[in-house]
């Protein structure tokens, strides 16, 4: 029935094409809300804008929680102002990558929306020296090509933009897209809890879609619905650097090569160690990513949310991030989401990430 | 004549000069304590801030603005009896050149800065440039100044044509505006926390425990927005009403919240502009992530900076202000169906 | 002697040096701080009413007070120091069995070239080699190299060789060993195992009021584990004991030079985290005077410790920091004045005993 046998490569395909900045997930979310519901016992959202799916464990009550995290924002801007000649001005929301703009096409987010570019000078009116330089955001504009009183009447300042190219298919099942950060960690929440459904874990396993991760140097919905859910375990399911020419050893994983494991502060070494065990058991390929202090995802706000959580991070390697040609192999979804299915299943009920000596 | 209850300018007059720098704020914390007698309980919590409480019927609702005004610590005396200083606060080191400093046993003091022989200023000014010339020799200085005290920058209250300027303003002005608009208010229709923050200046440290204790449902926060120089194209213009705040650094406005003031706005007609901007920050960021998070919105009052210590805010804006927050308060909520996620509590904190 | 003799008139417990030494020489960067959590849990087990690891790795210990129940209305203190240190993570291996590595922590990189290491478990040992002088040109011998051009050479000389003696992974701390001189105490991590050595002395003896001891996780990467540590505690008011950088250099005047290491207990007013509690500081100050304690003030507006977070916990938490002025205190070798450590179980065992008479 449609979604319920939709191959990875669709599901990626559908997520990265639902916009949504930090701040602005809402208009969204009743999609994500729907998606999960095909899988999850429960699906609500609370008062941040979170989306929590349920899947309630088999062991006995009180039964202890297992968080999952996927950030639903996505890179993107808001118009700033608008200037005479009906040209906008726009602030970024999460750090696109602004080398990659000039002469992009984006989506302007207004009732209805409109399409604009952001405008570039041609190269026989620009000064010497000046293509050498990148251009900074103040410096860029977009323009929709119609009349500044349309633009005014329809673009009021705060709608949001997000850039505007479809997915594209590479040679070996390869997929382009804008937005893999990190609508691919989304992507490994719906099939995780596709197959948790099929063999359900003894703890209760919440997979939350949180927002604002990418905006502001605190993860706020990850924060939050920590706060509020209380997890022992809190695995973050986020991107990770694919190999790029150009790069030192240690710095990127292979595409293709399977999740990362993260390793460091950030990260509990029994959680690590559980993850670990499970992907050998089934011979499920992997590779392992040193980050010493920050993780950089959503892990780094659970792991202190509330007494303290048992955190982890799964990256799913990811080519050219936060630009619109974000790389990943759908193949490495899935393996992702395997071996969290499998490691969840695995999970005592009787563990608890506090130790008692005395 | 007494100046009727909720006056703008009475309450500016004794909040903008009040002694209240981050963590010291025992002045500003007095002055609203007495301008807001009988309204309802008052406490001071751990970090300082001022809590107010009115009880109702109704969702809870927390109305904040800090109250703390730049300032500095002397951190080392010297042989010539000046003493060396670290700011307190979001003030640039230029700004505060030719300031006096107040301290809360009355002792004052100039901050210096002595330009470089050559003449040519190499870099940006940090504190490390500064120093309070204090009149005394080391000794004197020593017991009058001894490290670790804390002063606050001068503040007198003026009036330019349409517009207030003060050093305090930010957010001085916000607390006046907040506690006038309390006095004005008839019955609310919410179980209403107002928090006067402490230590804001110091990335809104009051903020974040004062609404970690509270637990409210939505919140409202009242502050200074600096909206760029007078040669800047900002689209925010001084004189064209309050902002409501859609963007800043670490601070997205909640769908609800926004909808709540843009209602409140047009309801009282107030005249609204909307602040998007990447940097900035306010107590707004910090209240709504305390506990499992706050759905939050900030009134942001339009002010410009001068490049010296003092402020502009216009006085229309700062009237306006009270107009949207009076009628904010006096709106029951639109009982909308906010999903709450299930958060059985299972001991511990 | 002389210390011992002072604490035993004046009823607080002593300075056991001997942790200070098992602790420094411990090593125990952010995020792996068993090694050394595993020392302290065995001296103080015997001690506590109640032990335990959380999430984070903190390690949690409750102390009832003498004399049974607690005195209605006496605060929970919650005391604290953090076992991490700033070190180091191999990232990866170069097929020529050199070692990438990163830091976890704030370190000054100047100092790592030349410098001696420990690496992992097995004892492995390595060098941040530096190139010899004659062959590199005089504007390099002026560039200071990025962590991220560095490289450990254990002596392998494959990637296989090296693998058999380290992983990635793996950590990497100072390979330096504690040594006495006099007064003085040479050794590393100084900040904060000495803030570890004095709360285990500290909890020799019931105290006062009720207690929650923490040593806490992830300090040096931003005060994590003090977050979670903070919250499960919700004490009533909380002392932080520290290591922190005395002033002292050469051509410094008098005033910058405080504190001074031997110059007694270091108290903050004010640094980059916290507003020290402004009572908390003046009843430090009055128990300080009445035993005749030497202390000294820290230089407001440096630094940031676990404080920061605790004050800032919850719906808020006066707190305090006490610290042991060090020289070096971020270098592989640091130096302490062994007075001082004991001067500061002293003062925070009266302030204890003030803080039942006299808080709220």
């Amino acid at each position: 029935m449609g979604q319920l046998e939709w191959s990875t490569d669709e599901w990626l395909r559908h997520l990265t094409a639902l916009p949504g900045v930090a701040g602005y997930e809402h208009v969204s979310v009743p999609e994500f809300e729907k998606v999960f519901g095909l899988f999850a016992d429960k699906v609500e959202r609370d008062k941040m804008g979170n989306v929590l799916a349920w899947i309630h464990g088999t062991g006995p009550e009180p039964r202890p929680r297992a968080l999952l995290a996927a950030h639903l924002d996505r890179i993107g801007f808001l118009v700033s102002r608008v200037e005479p000649g009906g040209y906008l001005r726009v602030v970024s929301v999460g750090g696109f990558d602004q080398r990659t703009l000039p002469g992009k096409e984006v989506v302007i987010h207004s009732k209805p929306p409109m399409n604009a570019i952001f405008g570039t000078k041609p190269p026989h009116l620009q000064k010497k020296g000046e293509a050498e330089r990148v251009i900074p955001l103040e410096d860029l504009y977009l323009d929709t090509g119609q009349p500044e009183s349309v633009v005014r009447r329809r673009v009021p300042v705060g709608t949001m933009v997000m850039l505007r190219q479809p997915p594209v298919g590479l040679l070996k099942s390869r997929l382009a897209s804008p937005g893999m950060d990190n609508r691919s960690g989304v992507a490994v929440l719906v099939r995780t809890l596709q197959a948790l459904r099929e063999r359900r874990p003894a703890w209760d396993v919440i997979a939350v879609g949180t927002v604002e991760e990418e905006d502001g140097q605190i993860c706020v919905g990850a924060r939050t619905s920590a706060e509020g859910l209380k997890p022992e375990i809190g695995i973050a399911i986020d991107v990770s650097h694919g190999d790029m020419p150009g790069t030192r050893e240690g710095d990127t994983v292979p595409l293709g090569g399977g999740p990362s494991l993260c390793m460091g502060a950030n990260i509990h070494a029994a959680v690590f160690d559980g993850l670990r065990s499970a992907a050998r058991a089934i011979g499920l390929p992997f590779s392992v990513e040193v980050t010493p202090a920050n993780s950089g995802t959503d892990a780094m706000d659970i792991q202190i949310a509330s007494l303290g959580v048992a955190t982890a991070v799964l990256g799913i390697p990811c080519r050219y991030m936060h630009t619109g040609v974000e790389v990943v192999e759908p193949r490495d979804v899935d393996r992702c989401a395997t071996l969290l299915a499998h490691y969840l299943a695995s999970l005592e009920p009787e563990w608890r990430a506090t130790e008692v000596l005395k | 004549m007494k100046p009727r209850p909720g006056s703008l300018d009475a309450l500016l007059k004794t909040l903008v000069p009040a002694y209240g720098p981050p963590g010291r704020e025992t002045g500003v914390r007095a002055a609203l304590r007495t301008a807001l007698r009988g309204v309802g309980r008052t406490r001071e919590d751990a970090l300082g801030n001022l809590h107010l409480h009115l009880p109702g019927s109704g969702p809870r609702l927390l109305l904040v603005a800090a109250m703390d005004a730049p300032g500095v610590i002397v951190t080392r005396v010297e042989s010539g009896g000046t003493a060396r200083i670290d700011l307190l606060g979001g003030r640039g080191a230029a700004e505060a050149i030719g300031s006096t400093v107040l301290f809360a046993d009355g002792e004052r003091a100039l901050v210096a800065y002595d330009r470089p022989a050559s003449g040519k200023e190499g870099g940006a000014l940090d504190s490390s440039s500064l120093y309070l010339a204090t009149g005394y020799d080391k000794t004197a200085a020593s017991k009058r100044f001894p490290v670790g005290s804390v002063g606050m920058l001068e503040a007198r209250l003026d009036r330019l044509g349409d517009q207030w300027r003060a050093s305090s303003l930010d957010n001085r002005a916000g607390a006046a505006a907040v506690a006038a608009a309390v006095l004005r208010s008839g019955r609310i229709p919410y179980d209403l926390h107002v928090i006067f923050t402490a230590q804001s200046e110091l990335g809104s440290r009051g903020a974040m425990t004062g609404a970690f204790g509270v637990e409210p449902e939505m919140a409202v926060v009242v502050e200074l927005a600096h909206v760029g120089e007078a040669k800047d194209q900002s689209p925010v213009t001084l004189g064209e009403g309050p902002c409501i705040g859609l963007k800043e650094h670490g601070y997205i406005a909640h769908p609800q919240a926004l909808e709540m003031a843009r209602k409140a706005a047009k309801a009282a007609r107030v005249p609204i502009q909307y602040l998007v901007r990447e940097e900035g920050s306010s107590d707004a960021g910090a209240v709504r992530r305390a506990g499992p998070g706050v759905p939050t919105v900030l009134i942001a009052i339009p002010a410009r900076k001068t490049g010296g210590p003092d402020s502009l805010v216009h006085a229309r804006d700062l009237e306006r202000t009270v107009d949207l927050v009076v009628r904010l308060l006096a709106t029951p909520p639109v009982p909308k169906p906010v999903p709450r996620a299930r958060t059985p509590r299972r001991g511990g904190k | 002697m002389q210390a011992a003799r002072a604490a035993k008139r004046s009823g607080a417990p002593r300075f056991e040096e001997h942790l200070l030494e098992a602790f420094s020489n411990a090593d125990g960067p952010s995020g792996w701080e068993a090694p050394v959590r595993a020392l302290i849990v065995s001296a103080v087990r015997d001690n506590v009413d109640s032990l335990e690891v959380d999430a984070m790795g903190n390690l949690v210990a409750r102390i009832d007070p003498s004399g049974g129940r607690s005195r209605r209305g006496a605060p929970h203190v919650m005391l604290c120091a953090h076992m991490d240190e700033v070190g180091f993570m191999v990232t990866a291996v170069e097929k020529d069995g050199r070692l990438r590595f990163r830091r976890v922590g704030g370190i000054d990189p100047r100092i790592l070239l030349g410098q001696v290491f420990r690496i992992g478990q097995n004892g492995a040992r390595g060098v941040v080699g530096a190139l010899p002088a004659h062959l590199l040109t005089n504007n390099d011998m002026n560039k200071v190299t990025p962590i991220e051009e560095l490289f450990l050479d254990i002596g392998a000389a494959s990637r296989d060789e090296a693998l058999q003696a380290i992983s990635i992974g793996d950590l990497v701390a100072f390979d330096t060993t504690y040594e006495s001189a006099g007064r003085v105490r040479k050794g590393k991590a100084f900040d904060d195992r000495v803030g570890c050595a004095v709360l285990a002395s500290l909890v020799q003896k019931r105290p006062p009021v009720p207690v929650t001891a923490v040593w806490t996780v992830q300090e040096e990467i931003g005060t994590r584990g003090a977050a979670a540590a903070a919250r499960r505690v919700a004490p009533d008011l909380a002392i932080i004991l520290e290591g922190t950088a005395s002033g002292e250099s050469p051509g410094a005047s008098p005033e910058e030079q405080q504190p001074r290491m031997g110059g007694g207990p270091t108290i903050t007013i004010q640094d980059r985290s916290l507003m020290a509690d402004a009572r908390l500081i003046d009843l430090l100050a009055k128990t300080a005077k009445r035993r005749k304690i030497p202390t000294q003030w820290k230089r407001p507006g440096v630094g940031g410790t676990d404080a920061g977070r605790i004050a800032l916990s919850g719906a808020g938490v006066p707190a305090a920091v006490v610290s042991v002025a060090c020289r070096y205190i971020h270098a592989p070798a640091a130096y302490l004045d062994i007075r001082d450590p004991q001067r500061v179980v002293e003062l925070v065992w009266h302030a204890l005993e003030s803080l039942r008479k006299e808080w709220p």
